[in-house]
């Protein structure tokens, strides 16, 4: 259990700039997420962590103890691997012990070490299995167990639920948190999945080109997205253009081509000036359907709806552009037609970004 | 792995390429250029290569050496490539065993075999007894099968024991291709044999080629398979005579150099067609494609294909094995009185038993070499990230394109007293140092690319994971990387140390004395000596044969174990 703390991080591949001086602390105990589209370095700064890439400049800390230098098997940060990368020449309890036997660790203890993390991760009795004898799900838990049996410092995982099918997914991102949080580690977990960042992160990072986007809690970046690409990676978004007209109570009201919409600003330190260019994110739920005008309302016709049984999603055409809004247990369908629709947001849900 | 780590031995190993590869080659092109003036001065002179092809009998030698290369090649490709796509397309029965049996002609040095096709084949051999006794020749006008036990022959030597290179070329090369291809062009309704010509064949064409060029060049160059045959006309033969007026004369120099260069010509040019290939680009393939299971006549078919092939490789093989428990044998189908006794005289003979420990010695050692340098070549080519890696990689491969007997007649240019090579010569005139070097650098191509081809095989996540468990590099090495590669080395290894023991150019040259004879040199020795010294050279050849079965059946049970290493 440690923290982490990673210093202006820079990393080249030639002329290519995978990491653009990324900085960022991770507190001991944490479960942190890297979210970001494929290529944006999440991997490559996880790897940095683990020692696996030396940055081209920048340090790395783990507590106080710098380890920018260290090479990878010094630095006590496990890894469980996207594709797992368990020996196909060893069996599910050779596997697990390696570390164990890296690190001198008697016999005897290493067979009950072993037993032991075979339990938690719900594999007793495994351990004489050949890999290739283990399901997709039963491997990416030996690869847990592997890097748990270490008692590592810090938990680094690469999409480690990538390969496995949907339903498992969502039953492994609790197991590993709940592994995590029992045994105390600090866990950085790199993903593309935001659904899994939302669900399992206590805070988390997202990566865009090479430099960070945002760092917060799930529901900091969901709810006050400071970019319109965060906006945008973390959950749907509705995108509008406008310019500010003015304050009112604090809120930021704008003027669209399809009228005036009040909302306000996710960063603290900025707001527009009358007549500054901004943008608009509104969440699809927080799209109401209504049938009469209203404050803070768009006129639009709805051109197209998919009814996904727990929540139907429509197109809205409206002066400012195609809406998308999401309506959940919905009681009345509408069909696409010609008539005319009301679109309305709550202040708080209007989120006014530069643009 | 460390940056420094693969500077280092990128050094280490040029340099030891530098000094016992590209030196020793050198020196023979230098010396094929270097004129001496009236005043003892040295000076670049084209004359020694002008005399070679302006004197017709040198000429002739050039040309036969070139034709044997030619018609090897293709005699190896008639029967190499219906094999390899046969394999490729069909499962058929008994096809693993089978496919194991028509790699056995690698078992025998060709010059031994062609003992065996002699006495099978010559005009008083057991076909055409067999002839005679069905009544279908005439006893008076025998036919020579072998036109008059020259050029066919060595032809046919040299095709049956070198199709098993081309056959794992090609078939490696078919099975690398993405099933994917042949796939859609299936999908956009291609008929089976227009996708052969127009997916299959261009896509395989650089395993085609790089095989090819190495059947070439080592038929261009073969030398036992001309001495056996008594053929002196040809450009290796002329170059072996030559050495025993080593220090005047400079014709074996220049033969060697012109040798030296078709040989590498050819290696370059098959190198360009390759690195013109679409192939070099093209993602690994994600599956394998799987062999269409047939039945009836047409499995039986491709069985007695196989079995056929195998039948008539076997030939000089049935020949030698035939002739070491022969009593007498003259004129008949099979021999009139079998007898054991060569194999007891054998034992007795001062020859024998120590040329068994010497090849023992030499080929273990030159492998146990070729193995540590070539693995350290191949992590540094598969893992490493510096830009020359491709440079070495292509400076270990050269061994293939530079003929055994140019090399050899550099080494023993080389440890005469005096010159730079002399230190590797023990206190008794032992070539045992020389000939490790020689057989290990000659070796190293197949032991590096079977690692590279393990290395890249195996995901380096594995290794990574080995790191950031606690491994050092080295535990790493040894506790993942080794054993998941260890197949592909063991393959590599026994492939090196089979050719080690059959190496013929360094084991005649570079030996010299009697007591120090690897086996190949022992069973040429003894094939010239009178009495009963073809016989028990046909023995000895027996057991050579015998103990590298078990060697090749050691390496396709380990490559089986992971991978199908001799399915290839």
């Amino acid at each position: 259990m440690e923290s982490i703390r990673a210093q202006s991080i820079v990393k080249s591949f030639g002329d290519t700039r995978a990491l653009d001086g990324i900085s960022l602390e991770i507190e001991h105990g944490e479960l942190f997420f890297l979210l970001g589209a494929s290529g944006c370095g999440k991997t490559t700064l996880l790897r940095c962590i683990a020692g696996l890439e030396t940055p081209t400049s920048g340090s790395i800390y783990f507590g106080e103890r710098e380890v920018t230098k260290l090479p990878p098997h010094k630095r006590e940060a496990a890894m469980v691997f996207q594709s797992y990368a368990l020996w196909p020449h060893l069996t599910v309890g050779q596997n697990i012990a390696f570390g164990l036997e890296e690190r001198k660790v008697p016999r005897p203890e290493i067979k009950q070490r072993v037993a032991e993390v075979l339990e938690m991760v719900q594999l007793s009795g495994f351990g004489e299995r050949a890999i290739d004898q283990m399901s997709g799900g039963q491997q990416q838990r030996v690869s847990l167990a592997r890097a748990l049996v270490v008692r590592p410092k810090c938990l680094l995982l690469d999409e480690p639920l990538s390969n496995l099918d949907a339903q498992l997914r969502v039953e492994m991102r609790r197991e590993i948190r709940r592994i995590v949080k029992e045994n105390g580690l600090t866990g950085i977990y790199v993903t593309h999945d935001q659904e899994e960042a939302l669900a399992m992160a206590d805070r988390m990072a997202v990566l865009t080109r090479g430099q960070i986007g945002q760092i917060g809690t799930p529901e900091q970046i969901y709810r006050t997205p400071q970019s319109a690409y965060v906006a945008h990676f973390i959950g749907e978004t509705n995108l509008l253009a406008g310019n500010a007209i003015g304050m009112s109570d604090g809120y930021v009201v704008v003027e669209t081509a399809a009228g005036r919409l009040t909302g306000r600003t996710s960063d603290s330190n900025w707001s527009p000036v009358a007549g500054e260019a901004v943008q608009l994110s509104i969440r699809p739920e927080a799209w109401r359907l209504q049938d009469t005008e209203g404050d803070n309302a768009l006129a639009g016709t709805i051109v197209e709806r998919s009814y996904l049984g727990q929540r139907i999603q429509y197109w809205v055409e409206t002066a400012a552009g195609r809406q998308q809004v999401v309506e959940m247990n919905p009681h009345l369908i509408h069909e696409p037609s010609a008539a005319k629709i009301v679109l309305h947001a709550r202040h708080e849900d209007v989120v006014v970004l530069k643009p | 792995m460390k940056r420094g780590t693969a500077i280092t031995i990128s050094l280490i190993v040029g340099i030891l390429f530098a000094v016992f590869f590209i030196y020793p080659a050198g020196m023979i092109v230098k010396q094929a250029f270097e004129g001496l003036r009236a005043d003892g001065s040295r000076t670049f002179t084209l004359d020694f290569v002008a005399t070679v092809f302006r004197n017709p009998i040198y000429q002739e030698g050039l040309w036969n050496a070139f034709l044997v290369g030619i018609g090897s090649t293709l005699a190896t490709l008639a029967i190499a490539f219906p094999l390899a796509l046969i394999g490729h397309r069909y499962d058929f029965f008994a096809k693993p065993a089978l496919g194991v049996l028509v790699l056995a002609p690698m078992i025998l040095p060709p010059f031994v075999g062609a003992v065996g096709v002699k006495q099978m084949l010559g005009v008083n051999g057991a076909f055409n007894s067999l002839l005679i006794d069905l009544g279908m020749m005439s006893s008076m006008h025998p036919y020579d099968w072998l036109a008059n036990g020259r050029f066919t022959g060595m032809v046919l030597m040299n095709a049956l024991h070198l199709y098993p290179i081309l056959y794992m070329n090609i078939a490696a090369a078919l099975a690398n291709l993405d099933p994917a291809m042949e796939q859609a062009a299936e999908n956009l309704g291609c008929p089976p044999w227009k996708r052969f010509f127009r997916i299959t064949l261009p896509l395989a064409m650089p395993g085609v080629f790089a095989g090819a060029s190495i059947v070439f060049i080592w038929a261009f160059t073969e030398l036992g398979v001309p001495l056996v045959f008594d053929f002196a006309r040809i450009a290796p033969v002329q170059i072996f005579d030559g050495l025993k007026g080593l220090d005047k004369n400079p014709i074996p120099y220049a033969l060697t150099a012109i040798l030296l260069v078709v040989a590498a010509g050819v290696f370059a040019l098959s190198k360009l067609v390759m690195g013109r290939s679409p192939l070099g680009t093209a993602p690994r393939p994600k599956g394998r494609s799987a062999a269409l299971r047939i039945g009836g006549w047409k499995s039986a078919g491709c069985s007695l294909f196989f079995l056929t092939v195998f039948l008539i490789a076997a030939i000089p093989h049935l020949g030698v094995l035939l002739l070491s428990v022969t009593g007498r044998w003259y004129g008949t189908v099979l021999p009139d009185e079998l007898t054991l006794r060569h194999y007891h005289e054998a034992l007795g003979n001062s020859l024998v038993v120590p040329s068994i420990q010497n090849s023992l010695m030499y080929a273990g050692c030159a492998t146990l070499l070729a193995l540590v340098i070539g693995l350290c070549v191949a992590w540094v080519v598969v893992r490493s990230d510096l830009k020359s890696r491709g440079l070495l990689d292509s400076v270990v491969m050269l061994p293939l394109a530079v003929p055994g007997l140019v090399m050899a007649f550099g080494y023993l240019a080389l440890s005469q007293e005096g010159k730079a090579f002399h230190f590797l010569v023990g206190a008794d005139g032992s070539p045992f140092l020389l000939i490790v070097v020689a057989y290990a650098f000659r070796r190293m191509p197949y032991i590096v690319r079977s690692a590279v081809a393990g290395l890249q095989q195996s995901n380096p996540t594995l290794e990574e994971a080995a790191k950031s468990l606690g491994a050092t590099s080295f535990r790493t090495l040894r506790r993942v990387s080794i054993p998941l590669i260890g197949a592909n080395l063991a393959a590599g290894s026994i492939l090196a140390f089979a050719f080690a023991m059959l190496e013929v150019s360094d084991s005649l040259i570079l030996a010299q004395q009697a007591q120090h004879y690897p086996i190949t040199k022992a069973i040429y020795t003894l094939l010239s000596t009178l009495g009963n010294g073809t016989e028990l050279a046909a023995a000895l050849g027996v057991w050579a044969m015998v103990f590298l079965s078990v060697a090749i059946m050691g390496a396709a049970i380990l490559g089986g174990k992971r991978g199908g290493l001799f399915k290839v």
